[in-house]
């Protein structure tokens, strides 16, 4: 089964990326740069995961994430920070039933390798809260 | 011409005249309020007024007859000694004169009294002794509000050399430093002696005359002068002090000198140093957290298209130039990486750690730095029963790796690291790592804990801050001492709770 990603990321290069990463992977993707415009499409439109930057312009990403799990329950959402591994944001994101964290200063390989392993925990499980 | 003899009329006006004399006398001698004795050749009383009997009881048959010494020297305690009292008599015999000394006698209580004593031979005509006068006055008064006086003044000057905070000295109006009190001794490293009537400008950092000329002017016009300064120990060190200085008028209420009196403020400047750089870390912190977040992003896009690239199909020169890119940039990463770890106020997750094992566990791991092992030699001195602290593991293991890197990095040519830990009084671990490596110049000290400060060509200078942060983390210590070319020593104490 082809997943549907949805790429959340104020930066047009870092969505870009994103997309053909995994793309190459197998994925499918679509793109939004701000919180609103991806509450509007999550509307619209039927994702299998969301990547979610934490910092965004105007409705931030912690409140998207907060959004997402009110309204869909079983979609999951892995935060991506340039922040790196931040403990303090780790469980505040875990605590408001993110699946998984990935930080921009990973090797790029690692980063893919861990996206690949949170989406097929959070299939496999069903659901992540 | 016949003798003319009196009249019986006569004799008897002579009679009463010297009866009263006599008895004029008595009373003179009784009331004088100083105690009379005579004393024959054999200095024995044959006279005593009635203010001997009164102060001492004794009776006139207890005194007269008797030899001067058993009625003054009657308290085998009293601080008039027989020998002085024989030397006195002596002396006055000798050269025919008066005599003061002082003494004390026993009064009929059994209580000491001080007397000022004369002693006077009374010659005859043909300038033969025939005896001696003693009179006595009692000082006891006197002598204890004298003491009393002493006693204020040694109570005075017991609290002021007990003043060790503060130093007092007083300049005359040229200048120079009549008294050098308190703890001047103590806080300046100056002996009293040494000092005295020197000018005061070798306690002052002053930049000329003027500015002490300046201070005086204001004491003169406004009464005092407060000012934080710096003033030079004997040694030409500085200690920095609150300085009061005030007027220093003599009994008649002119200026005869002023008065300085310094604080010691040592304590206070280091704490406001530690405050300014706990400050200065916090705002570095944050700074550093927002740069690296925004560096963190054009990063991740290159090293993303980079490895995109990899896949391509492209000749062997363009590809040695991505690897470069590649490399330089996982080189930025890392640097970003240690920044974001710096910054970031994580506080640590406590658990109950031996600390001799966290140490041991990280030995090896320094092997992996591409260091100079083989010539270098690690003694460790651990102490055997050492209770468990409460830290976070992996944060000290942090450290403790840091550390050890650090010192073997400073021992280029092989060298001995010593790892020593000791139970200090049950409160808390001390650690120490010694190296006998190039050490830390002393001009460098002071910034070996501030962030991007670093003695490497290429260090990232947040090693040692993030080793500051940790340990303050979990309320302990860190300090080093460090000699050039000999070595250095840190010193890590972790409270055990």
């Amino acid at each position: 089964m082809v997943y549907k990603i949805l790429i959340v990321d104020d930066e047009e290069a870092v969505r870009d990326l994103f997309s053909e990463l995994l793309k190459k992977e197998g994925y499918k993707t679509n793109t939004c740069a701000t919180g609103e415009e991806t509450l509007e499409l999550l509307k619209k439109e039927n994702f299998d995961v969301v990547l979610l930057d934490i910092k965004l312009p105007g409705v931030s990403g912690l409140e998207v994430l907060k959004n997402i799990r009110d309204s869909y329950s079983d979609l999951p959402v892995v935060m991506i920070t340039g922040f790196g591994y931040d403990e303090d944001l780790i469980s505040k994101t875990k605590q408001l039933g993110c699946s998984g964290y990935i930080g921009k200063n990973m090797p790029i390989s690692q980063i893919i390798t861990t996206f690949k392993q949170f989406v097929k925990s959070a299939k496999e499980n069903g659901s992540n809260t | 011409m016949g003798v003319r003899f009196p009249s019986p009329a006569l004799k008897q006006k002579m009679k009463i005249t010297i009866e009263e004399t006599k008895e004029m006398l008595h009373k003179l001698l009784d009331n004088s309020g100083v105690i009379m004795l005579y004393l024959d050749n054999h200095e024995n009383v044959i006279f005593c007024n009635k203010k001997l009997k009164d102060i001492t009881g004794l009776n006139h048959e207890q005194i007269i007859g008797k030899n001067w010494l058993s009625i003054l020297f009657r308290n085998k305690n009293s601080i008039i000694k027989k020998d002085l009292l024989k030397a006195v008599m002596d002396d006055s015999i000798k050269y025919k004169r008066g005599k003061d000394f002082e003494g004390a006698i026993l009064d009929k209580e059994g209580n000491e009294r001080f007397i000022a004593w004369n002693l006077t031979p009374i010659q005859t005509e043909n300038n033969q002794i025939e005896g001696n006068i003693l009179v006595g006055h009692d000082i006891t008064e006197t002598k204890e509000r004298e003491s009393s006086l002493k006693n204020i003044g040694e109570t005075l000057k017991n609290i002021f050399s007990g003043i060790k905070e503060y130093a007092l000295y007083l300049i005359n109006l040229d200048g120079n430093i009549t008294y050098f009190g308190m703890g001047s001794e103590t806080m300046l490293g100056w002996n009293k002696r040494d000092i005295i009537f020197k000018h005061v400008s070798i306690l002052h950092n002053f930049d000329s005359a003027a500015n002490l000329q300046s201070i005086l002017e204001n004491v003169r016009n406004f009464g005092k002068y407060e000012t934080e300064i710096d003033l030079v120990t004997k040694t030409n060190g500085t200690i920095p002090v609150i300085l009061t200085v005030n007027q220093f008028l003599d009994s008649t209420g002119k200026l005869s000198g002023y008065i300085f009196i310094a604080k010691d403020i040592t304590e206070r400047k280091k704490l406001e140093y530690q405050i300014f750089q706990a400050e200065k870390l916090a705002a570095l912190g944050q700074l550093s957290a927002g740069m690296a977040h925004e560096i963190n992003n054009p990063l991740f896009v290159i090293s993303g298209r980079l490895e995109m690239l990899k896949d391509e199909r492209l000749n062997q020169k363009v590809k040695n130039s991505l690897n470069l890119i590649g490399a330089q940039t996982d080189r930025i990463r890392k640097l970003v990486d240690r920044i974001l770890k710096f910054s970031r106020k994580t506080s640590p997750t406590f658990e109950a750690i031996a600390i001799n094992d966290a140490i041991e566990l990280v030995l090896p791991l320094i092997y992996y730095n591409n260091l100079p092992m083989s010539k270098i030699e690690i003694k460790k001195n651990f102490e055997k029963e050492m209770p468990k602290i409460k830290g976070d593991l992996h944060q000290l293991q942090e450290v403790f790796l840091n550390l050890l890197i650090n010192a073997c990095q400073s021992m280029p040519n092989g060298g001995v690291i010593e790892i020593t830990t000791s139970n200090f009084q049950n409160l808390y671990a001390q650690i120490q790592i010694s190296d006998t490596g190039t050490g830390v110049p002393p001009s460098q000290l002071k910034n070996i804990f501030m962030p991007f400060f670093s003695t490497k060509h290429d260090g990232t200078g947040l090693g040692l801050s993030i080793c500051h942060n940790i340990i303050k983390n979990h309320n302990g210590s860190i300090e080093l001492i460090s000699q050039v070319n000999q070595g250095t020593t840190f010193t890590i104490k972790l409270p055990f709770n």
